[in-house]
């Protein structure tokens, strides 16, 4: 078996079966997408960016799992890191760019970590149920960057509802010109690569991991339970945050009411996906992300509506499922 | 202020109430069934939204919402079969798939609403709803006549609904296996009974009440699907089944509650001189929510076997 | 306990390994595909191609349809390549499409909102033959020129109306942003031009698709005593028709952008139509007799007869209303009437 391709194969197939319902050829239709994921150094660029939040979300996210507390809140936490990136990018205008890009991405680091660890924290003092707090979490982050963008953030002139630029010191610098890849990407491959260390080569990890297998026995082991469930909420949240920061200071340069078009759900699908491990998830990252940059091109050059790729994303996660993929993640925390 | 503009406030304001809950009480009473046998399905929404296809289309075609109605119950259903032969019988993650459902629920009534609709918007919009039935009399009562018998047979339904749900679950042997199911599913495999197969029927009866509740959105409540239309009531409800404390009534009434707070709010703002940012009351429910789960301080009385898929040994 | 362990190890290994396989063929094509990108390349530069970047799905009503429409409309008459694409609302993703678009020869692109202008800006430097338009903004740098419809001016005479004809007016828009507080703020201008004391209530509904919350917010200002109940929230909008059509005659609305007649033929008093189509058509015909050139922004107002218009039912206004809201038209043509005076 080879539950991750057989999974993308079952999924392009249910895409190619609508596909032709609606009257596209199939092959054509994805012949395009392909071209619009691959076919050039800007298509594959602009794979790359989008994969960058992925795949930073999705390392975090398998922290989390592998913990056993599932974070279905990324996209909050992306968008608290959002605000607390460009907050610093435009007050912290005097400082230079070396100490300035880390400032503001730390900012976002934390005040992600502070959104997630929130629900950590409702889950180990009161027993809140993450799954349901964090879905809240997330709706409560969205309105609250909406009230700030509108109101207090809302830029000087012309009054759209956006905050004004960051500075230049705060963006991040360009490494593939004349595309738009910047450091993010790799920093994003970093990121990937801590979290695999932490996971699974310290004893932090190892830590970790025992909790998401049994509470009972992380408890018989002393291992503090709660104070695990609680980190990995706020490293999971932290990377989360990180994304944010990095849209912001990679791509946008400023905030707006919808900072991310679902990065944070997408990256629970990445996560899984790649049995949350995060050198898998660099992988999955970039075909999520190939998928969605391609659909955007397959609209475009052959006029398929772009939500296909919303079909093609789920099919992928149900037969991955059905094919056993996720399996072994499978933990028992609600007893907790 | 005179006493009695806030009682016709309150009067009207309640009347919207009971609208807007309608779509929470279908979908958290399903889903009370379901997490009471311990299966989470935060597919909710992707569920809503295939039944809200379904039933607009069917009744598009057919002129009858009864019809629609009917045939979004079996998209429901066949929803729940697909949701739980993963979660149950192949024993997949159940957070997986229900995200999974959300993906696919918006992706799949988008193209396809653009695939049949597309250049019959005009008329895709025109079509036969259940339309509110005025109860002789009662509905002219003063005050308070609109809110409780100016409704249509979809609003009506919901106490009756809840009434019956509420029976099957705790006055059944069925109910009587569902619960036991969602907490020692151990015992319930030991003392003979299809531990499987009353996961399958919760399911389904949770998808089954979801589509109902999407539904509600394109045949009752207004005529019309667009893409999204369900605007997140999914999660609500979701929370919804938690602060209900995973019961019938409680789902009921918060369902309620939850339908006060959307009215008020949009009521609210059309009341010149409060100036409260729109924002603000949007993000009522969702606070009160994290507000519940800090006040209550007791564990939450989850089913302590939710998300747990079961193996026999 | 240990054999499931093991099991997990060569789960994850086996997973590891087809995803890198996966990967590994994804980078082989892509490098393939750089290299023979070029040889791709049509020369079908005599054809006159437009593209469209859309907010959202483009046969959602009001906003995100007209732009559309337009698409169709310079297709038709003008013989152009058309090609739209829905950009997620995520502004990082705009520059992208705009230079997809761009670097393959298209002569115009049309960003339909304000949010695409950053991303014009960034492109348009490195495509000086391509013209960006951005809807509802004010912007004109070199050859990224805002277009905006005067939404305020139509929504000043609907106010007009309403306050010679109704006890009270309710406003319901998606979201408070400024295409549709000015529209509010004409309209509003508009009223206050009739009768300064005239009640009028405005909810936001957060939302462009929940056509619930656009009913029940209708039905509450009807409740408060409103008679003139206007949408301008895009899909959502058909709620409120829908409100008034379920509470009967004596209730009054306007479609917006487009005839919304049949969704409650009793209770239109008129729509305001905006042709941003023949708006566009106009600019599209000089660009591609590559004679186009400006100034400034452009802005659509009730001066472009043929863009935007409102057309009142048949026997619906008396004369007197009828006759006013033509004073008014001039008096804006004229310059002599600001629909977007500040309000107070």
């Amino acid at each position: 078996m080879a539950p991750p391709s057989a999974a993308v194969a079952v999924a392009l197939l249910v895409g190619g079966i609508l596909l032709l319902f609606a009257g596209y050829s199939p092959l054509k239709a994805y012949a395009v997408m392909w071209t619009g994921a691959f076919g050039s150094l800007n298509n594959l660029a602009e794979t790359l960016l989008k994969s960058t939040p992925l795949i930073l979300i999705g390392s975090g996210l398998a922290v989390a799992f592998r913990s056993g507390i599932w974070n279905i809140g990324a996209e909050g936490q992306l968008y608290a890191g959002a605000v607390a990136a460009t907050l610093a990018g435009i007050v912290f205008t005097g400082l230079p760019a070396f100490l300035l890009v880390p400032l503001v991405l730390m900012a976002g680091m934390l005040s992600g970590a502070i959104w997630g660890g929130l629900a950590g924290f409702l889950k180990v003092r009161f027993g809140a149920s993450e799954i349901v707090t964090t879905i809240m979490l997330n709706f409560l982050a969205i309105i609250a960057t909406s009230y700030l963008v509108t109101g207090p953030m809302i830029e000087a002139v012309g009054k759209f509802p956006q905050t004004a630029q960051i500075a230049d010191a705060a963006r991040l610098p360009r490494i593939l010109l004349p595309t738009r890849l910047h450091v993010g990407f790799l920093l994003s491959l970093g990121v990937a690569v801590a979290t695999y260390l932490l996971l699974f080569k310290s004893s932090r990890g190892y830590a970790l991991r025992t909790v998401g297998i049994s509470p009972d026995a992380a408890r018989y082991a002393g291992i503090n339970v709660g104070a695990g469930l609680l980190a990995a909420m706020a490293i999971s949240g932290g990377v989360a945050g990180l994304a944010g920061a990095v849209e912001v200071t990679g791509l946008t340069f400023r905030l707006y009411q919808e900072i991310s078009p679902g990065y944070g759900f997408d990256g629970i699908a990445v996560a899984l996906l790649a049995n949350n491990n995060p050198i898998g998830v660099i992988f999955t990252g970039i075909l999520f992300g190939a998928l969605r940059s391609g659909s955007e091109v397959m609209q475009m050059n052959a006029q398929v509506p772009s939500v296909l790729v919303s079909v093609i994303q789920g099919v992928v996660l149900l037969s991955a499922a059905a094919l056993g993929v996720f399996r072994i993640t499978q933990t028992n925390n609600q007893e907790e | 202020m005179d006493p009695l503009v806030i009682v016709s406030f309150l009067a009207a304001v309640l009347a919207a109430t009971w609208r807007l809950a309608t779509p929470f009480i279908y979908t958290s009473l399903g889903e009370v069934f379901s997490e009471r046998a311990g299966v989470l399905n935060i597919g909710l929404e992707g569920v809503m939204l295939i039944g809200a296809f379904t039933a607009f289309s069917i009744t598009f075609f057919t002129g009858s919402p009864v019809w629609g109605l009917a045939a979004a119950m079996a998209g429901g259903l066949t929803c729940g079969l697909l949701f739980a032969f993963l979660t149950v019988s192949l024993k997949a993650n159940q957070i997986v798939v229900g995200a999974a459902f959300n993906l696919v629920g918006l992706g799949l009534t988008s193209f396809l609403y653009r695939s049949i609709f597309s250049g019959r918007m005009e008329t895709a919009r025109e079509y036969a709803s259940f339309s509110p039935l005025e109860i002789p009399l009662l509905s002219r009562l003063p005050f308070f006549g609109e809110a409780l018998f100016q409704q249509n047979l979809m609003v009506y339904a919901t106490p009756f609904v809840v009434l019956a749900g509420a029976f099957v679950l705790y006055r059944t042997a069925f109910g009587l296996s569902v619960r036991s199911t969602g907490e020692h599913p151990r015992t319930v495999d030991a003392a003979g009974l299809p531990v499987g197969l009353i996961r399958y029927a919760s399911v389904l009866i949770g998808c089954a009440l979801a589509a109902v509740g999407g539904a509600y959105l394109t045949v009752a409540h207004t005529n019309q699907f667009n893409e999204g239309i369900t605007s997140g009531r999914g999660f609500i409800a979701l929370a919804v089944v938690v602060i209900g404390r995973w019961s019938p009534w409680g789902a009921f009434f918060i369902s309620l509650l939850f339908g006060f707070f959307y009215a008020l709010q949009l009521r609210l703002q059309a009341v010149s001189g409060i100036t409260i940012p729109y924002q603000f009351l949007q993000a009522l429910p969702y606070l009160l929510t994290l507000v519940v789960f800090v006040t209550l301080r007791k564990r939450a009385d989850a089913p302590s076997a939710l998300g747990v898929p079961y193996k026999s040994s | 306990m240990h054999k499931r362990r093991l099991h997990n190890f060569f789960t994850v290994k086996n997973n590891l390994w087809h995803l890198v396989l996966i990967s590994l063929g994804l980078f082989l094509s892509a490098l393939a595909g750089g290299c023979s990108g070029g040889a791709e390349k049509r020369d079908d530069s005599d054809v006159f191609k437009v593209g469209l970047l859309s907010p959202g799905p483009v046969n959602g009503q009001g906003w995100t349809q007209i732009a559309y429409e337009a698409l169709l409309k310079i297709e038709k008459e003008l013989g152009a390549q058309i090609s739209y694409v829905e950009v997620e609302q995520s502004p990082a993703l705009f520059e992208r499409a705009f230079r997809d678009y761009a670097s393959q020869g298209y002569q115009m692109v049309l960003g339909h909102g304000f949010e695409f202008q950053d991303a014009a800006l960034a492109v348009a430097k490195d495509y000086p033959d391509t013209w960006f338009f951005i809807s509802s903004s004010k912007i004109h740098e070199g050859n990224v020129v805002g277009v905006d419809s005067d939404s305020s001016q139509p929504f000043y005479l609907m106010g007009i109306a309403a306050a010679k004809m109704g006890r009270g007016a309710g406003l319901i828009g998606g979201v408070e942003i400024p295409p549709i507080t000015n529209a509010f703020i004409g309209f509003t201008n508009g009223v206050r031009s009739v009768n300064p004391d005239f009640p009028i209530s405005t909810t936001y509904l957060g939302s462009w698709t929940d056509a619930a919350a656009a009913k029940e917010a209708a039905l509450s200002m009807i409740a408060e005593g409103a008679d003139f109940i206007i949408p301008d929230a895009d899909a959502a909008g058909s709620g409120v028709y829908q409100a008034l059509n379920e509470t009967g005659p004596g209730y009054w609305s306007f479609g917006i952008y487009n005839d919304y007649t049949s969704q409650a033929p009793n209770n239109m008093m008129g729509n305001y139509f905006n042709d941003y189509g023949q708006g566009l058509v106009n600019i599209a015909r000089q660009v591609r007799a590559g004679n186009f050139e400006t100034q400034s922004n452009l802005v659509f107002g009730v001066k472009d007869r043929d863009v935007i218009w409102v057309e009142f039912e048949e026997g619906r206004a008396s004369a007197e209303v009828l006759e006013s809201v033509e004073k008014a038209i001039e008096g804006i043509i004229a310059g002599s009437i600001n629909t977007l005076a500040p309000i107070r």
